[in-house]
C-alpha cells in the first residue's frame, strides 16, 4: 500500500475526515494530517507527501490534540483586579474592554517614554508577524523579539557571522561522517526528517562521533561518545583545527576561494599555542584521541560538524560554536551533500500591507544594540531586567509576552518575577494561564494553532511553505493572533491596515506571485521547493562575500576577529563542587507540553543524573530525592545515578520545564524547576542565556 | 499465519511516539500502557552502552495469559495468532498479569478490566492485516515493522545480512563460519 494511501484509509476507519495542516508543539513544524470528526480531533499523522517527517510524528505532537481540548485552557479575556505582588486576582473582562485596556496603555507608554518602551517576546513566531506590523511597523517600537537568547542564540551567531546564514539545516542524509557538539538531536527528536535522514546515513555506514558531557540518546547511537568536560568544546575544536591546518589536511583551494582570513586564522591558532596537549588538559579528553578525530573528520567526506544549544549555556559559547563550525570550513564542506546546507527559504509575502507614511518612528535603537550586544541575532533576555527595574540602557515598561514564559524559561527566576512586577503593562497572549501570565496585567486566551491559521516557512532542506488550516472551533473565547492584531489596532486608529474578514483574504496576500495558490496549498498543506546545493563559490551575504574566518562585525565590536578560547564564568570550587548541566526529553517541549496528561503519563518529572562515583562521593541512591543546592537556592529533584556522564557535573533532564505552579491541574507540582539556581549570566557576544553557568552541590533529601 | 513485530533496536531513539499514537488510535485511558519504550543501561564510565526497546504484548505462540485466565477470556485468534482479551468476560482478576512474562496485560482502573495491545484490533477500529499498526506508522526512525513471521523474519535475516557485510560490522574479522551445517543437530557433514 502507498503511503499517500494509507491516511484515507485509516480516516474511513475512524470515521473522519482529513485536513492538511501542521503542528506547532514545537518549532519544527511537521506537516500533518490531521483527522476531525464532529469537531474533535481523533488521531494525527505526518503528512506523507511532505519530505519534513517522512509520515511520522513525535510523541508530543502526536498527543497535540488533547490542547484542542483541555479544559484548563483560557477560555475569556482576564484583567488583573488587585495590586501585583499579591497572590494574583483575575476578573474576566469583554474583549472590547481588553482591546481598549491595552490601547490605552499603549498610548500613554509612548507618550511618557516613546515606543521603545514596549518590547514584545515569543516561542516560536506562529502568526507573529501581525504583532510585529501592530507593534513595530505602526506603534514604532523597534523591540521585536522571539526567544533565541534562550535557545541556540551561539549558534544563529556563528551561522550569521561565517556564512551571513540564520539557520543551516542538516543534511544527514548523504553525510559520511557526523560530529556533534553538545546536542542531542536524537533526543529532542524534532525535526523527525533529520533523525530518520541520521538513522538511514549511519545504516549506511555514516561515522557518528557525539562530543558531549552526558552520554545522551544521540551519543547512545554514536560509534563514538567523547566524554568531554562541560564549557570546553571551543578548546577541542580549536585544536583539531590547528592539527588540520599543521598537518596540510585542509581544502586549499576552498579556503583560498572561498573564505577571508585562512591564513591569519592559522597564524592565529599558532600563536595562541592552540594545540592538542593544551585542549587536552582543558577538555580531558587524550591529546592524540584529538588528532585522531581531527584527521577523522579532515580525512572523510562528506562530512559535518555542527553544534545546537550545548556549547552555548556557557559564556565562552560564542567562539565555541564558530570553532565547532570551522572544522567544516577549514575541510571545504560546507552547503555541499552531507554538509550543513545553507537552506534557501521560499518566497511568502506579508500578510498586511502598511504604507511607509503610516509608519511610527522609533526614537531609540533596538535594545541589543543599546545594550551593547551589536553581534546578539536576539534580545538579550536576561539583560532586560535592568531595562525594567532600572532603565539600563533605557526604560521598558510594556512587555507582550505571545506562547513564552520568561518566569520559568530565563535564568534567575526571582529576578525575572521582579521585573513584570515593575512593568507599567504586562500582556500574556497565552492559551494557559502560565507563570508568566499570572504576573501580567491583563491575559488575552489565544487560540490553539489546531485553532488557527498560519502560512510559513517549513524546516527543511529545501525552500518550503507550510499551510496550518483551523481544523476545530477555538476553545471558550479564544481568538487566533491575527484577529487580537486586529483588534487592538481598531483601537489605536490603524483599523484600515488590518483589513480582512476571513484568514483566506491575508493568508491570498501572502501567497500572492509565489509558487503555489491558497487553494492548492490547503489540499496539499505544503510546497516544496528544488534542494540546490553549493552555494558558497556564488558568494555568501557575508560583509565580504565569503565565509568569514576573519569576522570583521567582531573586529569592529572591539573583539577578537579569530574565535579565542576563554574559560567558562562559573567553575565549581571544594564549597560547590559540581558543575550543572541541562539536557532536554523527547516527550516534552519546553515548558508547553506539562499539561498533557498522555505526555505526562510517559514522563510526568524532571530528575537529575549523576555519576556512580559522584553519587558514592556524596552519599547519594539511585531514584532517592536530592537536594541540589547552589549559592543562590536550592530544589528537591529525584536522582538517577548513571554511568553515562563525566564526573564533575550533574545533568538535570528538562530543567526549566517542570515545577510548575500554574499552567494547569496536571502541570502543576511535578518535578522541579531548576532555573532558579542560577544568577544571571549572559554571553558578553551574543547576549544568550548562560544556564549552565551555575556550580552547586547535592547531598540526599532527609525524608518528608 | 502467526503475526506479530519486528523492532530494530538500532533504529529506536526512545522518543515514545509508539506509545502514544497505539493510544491515541485505539482510545486508550490514561493509565493502561498497551506499549512502552524502556532504556537499558550497561557499563561503566566512560564505556556506556545503551539500548531501547518498544515492548507491547508479544502474542506468545504458548500465551501464558491464556492458560492463566480461570475464565478463558483469553484467546489466540486462529487466523493470525493475535492474542485477545474479551472485555466481556474478563473480571480483572490479574492472573494474566501475573503469568505474562512482559507485563503485557494493563488493569484499567475505570473498568476494573485486563487490556493490552490488540495489534490494532479494537472493535470498531481495526486495522486490516497489510496496513501499518499505529505504533509502526508513526515511528519516526522505522524501528517497528508488523507483519506474517515468515516475513518478519526475512527481513531480520536480510539486515543482518547487511550488517554484516556493511559498516555496522567494523572492526569485526572478516569470517564467517557456516555454524549450522558444520556443528547442527546433523553434526558434522
Amino acid at each position: 500500500m502507498s503511503s499517500k494511501d494509507l491516511g484515507s484509509q485509516l480516516a474511513a476507519i475512524k470515521g473522519a475526515k482529513i485536513v492538511k495542516s501542521f503542528c506547532y508543539t514545537c518549532p519544527w513544524q511537521c506537516p500533518t494530517e490531521v483527522f476531525v470528526r464532529d469537531d474533535k480531533i481523533v488521531y494525527q499523522k505526518g503528512n506523507p507527501e511532505s519530505p519534513n517527517n517522512i509520515g511520522s510524528r513525535c510523541a508530543k505532537g502526536m498527543a497535540s490534540w488533547y490542547v484542542s481540548r483541555d479544559p484548563d485552557r483560557l477560555k475569556y479575556p482576564m484583567l488583573r483586579s488587585n495590586a501585583k505582588g499579591k497572590d494574583p486576582d483575575f476578573k474576566r473582562v469583554s474583549w472590547d474592554d481588553a482591546f481598549n485596556y491595552v490601547a490605552d496603555k499603549l498610548k500613554f507608554i509612548a507618550g511618557k517614554w516613546g515606543p521603545e518602551a514596549v518590547v514584545f517576546t515569543c516561542h516560536h513566531d506562529p502568526n507573529t508577524v501581525f504583532y510585529r506590523h501592530l507593534l513595530g511597523d505602526l506603534y514604532g517600537s523597534p523591540n521585536n523579539y522571539t526567544h533565541t537568547s534562550g535557545c541556540e542564540q551561539d549558534r544563529r551567531s556563528a551561522c550569521l557571522t561565517l556564512f551571513g546564514h540564520v539557520f543551516p539545516m542538516h543534511d544527514f542524509a548523504n553525510s559520511r561522517y557526523v560530529m556533534l557538539w553538545g546536542m542531542n538531536m536524537l533526543g529532542a527528536n524534532q525535526g523527525l526528517w533529520e533523525s530518520r535522514a541520521l538513522m538511514d546515513a549511519k545504516a549506511k555506514g555514516c561515522r557518528l562521533v557525539v562530543v558531549d558531557p552526558s552520554f545522551t540518546e544521540t551519543a547512545q547511537k554514536a560509534d563514538e561518545w567523547v566524554p568531554i568536560r562541560p564549557g570546553t568544546d571551543g578548546a577541542m575544536a580549536l585544536a583539531m583545527c590547528r592539527v588540520i591546518i599543521d598537518e596540510r589536511l585542509h581544502d586549499e583551494s576552498f579556503v583560498n576561494a572561498c573564505c577571508e582570513g585562512f591564513q591569519g586564522f592559522a597564524e592565529h591558532l599558532r600563536s595562541k599555542d592552540y594545540s592538542p596537549a593544551w585542549a587536552s588538559n582543558i577538555t580531558g579528553i587524550a591529546a592524540d584521541r584529538i588528532v585522531r578525530l581531527a584527521r577523522e573528520f579532515a580525512k572523510s567526506k562528506p562530512a559535518m560538524s555542527a553544534i545546537f544549544k550545548g556549547s552555548g549555556y556557557y559564556t565562552n559559547g560564542a567562539d565555541a560554536g564558530r570553532a565547532c563550525f570551522l572544522l567544516n570550513v577549514l575541510t571545504g564542506q560546507v552547503d555541499k551533500p552531507g554538509n550543513l546546507h545553507l537552506k534557501d527559504w521560499a518566497p511568502i509575502g506579508a500578510p498586511v500591507v502598511i504604507p511607509e507614511e503610516a509608519k511610527g518612528k522609533p526614537g531609540k535603537p533596538p535594545l541589543h544594540l543599546a545594550m551593547g550586544y551589536p553581534l546578539a541575532p536576539d534580545l538579550p533576555n536576561s539583560r532586560l531586567p535592568d531595562a525594567v527595574l532600572k532603565g539600563e540602557p533605557y526604560p521598558v515598561k510594556g512587555l507582550f509576552v505571545q506562547s513564552t514564559n520568561p518566569v520559568m524559561s530565563d535564568p534567575n527566576r526571582d529576578r525575572v518575577i521582579e521585573m513584570m512586577r515593575h512593568l507599567e503593562l504586562g500582556v500574556a497572549l497565552e492559551i494557559y494561564l502560565s507563570e508568566t501570565a499570572l504576573e501580567c496585567d491583563i491575559v488575552l486566551p489565544e487560540t490553539s494553532f489546531h485553532e488557527q491559521a498560519e502560512i510559513r516557512q517549513g524546516m527543511w532542506l529545501g525552500p518550503e511553505i507550510i499551510l496550518c488550516q483551523p481544523v476545530v472551533s477555538p476553545v471558550g473565547e479564544a481568538k487566533p493572533p491575527y484577529e487580537i492584531a486586529q483588534g487592538i489596532a481598531r483601537k489605536m486608529g490603524w483599523g484600515q491596515y488590518f483589513d480582512y474578514e476571513r484568514w483566506e483574504d491575508w493568508g491570498e496576500r501572502m501567497l500572492a506571485g509565489g509558487p503555489i495558490t491558497l487553494d492548492e496549498l490547503k489540499r496539499k498543506g505544503f510546497w516544496a521547493g528544488e534542494v540546490k546545493y553549493d552555494r558558497v563559490p556564488k558568494g555568501l551575504p557575508t560583509p565580504s562575500g565569503k565565509i568569514e574566518i576573519y569576522s570583521k562585525a567582531y573586529a569592529d565590536a572591539g573583539l577578537s576577529a579569530y574565535p579565542v578560547y576563554t574559560e567558562r564564568s562559573v567553575i565549581p570550587d571544594r564549597e560547590y563542587p559540581l558543575q550543572l548541566t541541562h539536557s532536554k526529553l523527547s516527550m516534552h517541549c519546553n515548558i508547553v507540553t506539562q499539561n498533557n496528561p498522555y505526555l505526562m503519563e510517559v514522563c510526568g518529572e524532571n530528575w537529575v543524573e549523576i555519576n556512580s562515583s559522584d553519587a558514592a562521593k556524596y552519599g547519594i541512591s539511585d531514584g532517592e530525592p536530592v537536594i541540589v543546592e547552589s549559592p543562590k537556592d536550592k530544589i528537591v529533584i529525584k536522582a538517577k545515578v548513571v554511568e553515562g556522564l563525566v564526573p564533575g557535573c550533574i545533568s538535570v533532564r528538562h530543567g526549566h520545564g517542570f515545577g510548575h505552579w500554574a499552567m494547569g491541574s496536571n502541570a502543576k507540582g511535578h518535578g522541579a524547576h531548576s532555573n532558579n539556581l542560577m544568577e544571571t549570566h549572559t554571553s558578553p557576544i551574543t547576549g544568550a542565556n548562560c544556564y549552565n553557568e551555575c556550580k552547586v552541590r547535592v547531598r540526599p533529601a532527609p525524608a518528608s | 499465519m502467526q503475526h506479530g513485530f519486528y523492532f530494530d533496536h538500532k533504529r529506536c531513539v526512545k522518543c515514545h511516539a509508539c506509545e502514544i499514537a497505539c493510544k491515541t488510535w485505539n482510545e486508550v485511558e490514561i493509565g493502561p500502557r498497551w506499549r512502552e519504550v524502556v532504556k537499558i543501561e550497561t557499563g561503566t564510565f566512560p564505556d556506556v552502552k545503551a539500548m531501547n526497546v518498544s515492548m507491547a504484548c508479544m502474542h506468545c505462540g504458548d500465551a501464558p495469559c491464556q492458560s492463566a485466565c480461570p475464565v478463558r477470556a483469553i484467546t489466540k485468534r486462529a487466523e493470525d495468532g493475535i492474542v485477545l482479551v474479551d472485555q466481556n468476560k474478563c473480571i480483572g482478576c490479574g492472573f494474566c498479569a501475573w503469568a505474562c512474562p512482559f507485563n503485557a496485560p494493563q488493569l484499567s482502573a475505570t473498568a476494573g478490566k485486563m487490556e493490552k495491545c490488540n495489534f490494532c484490533q479494537t472493535p470498531g477500529k481495526e486495522r486490516p492485516h497489510g496496513m501499518p499498526r499505529a505504533c509502526e506508522e508513526i515511528c519516526p526512525t522505522g524501528a517497528i515493522l508488523s507483519g506474517p513471521m515468515t516475513e518478519l523474519a526475512r527481513i531480520g535475516r536480510e539486515n543482518a545480512a547487511t550488517r554484516l557485510g556493511g559498516a555496522d560490522m567494523r572492526g569485526m574479522p572478516a569470517l564467517m563460519i557456516d555454524a549450522h551445517r558444520q556443528f547442527g543437530p546433523d553434526g558434522d557433514e
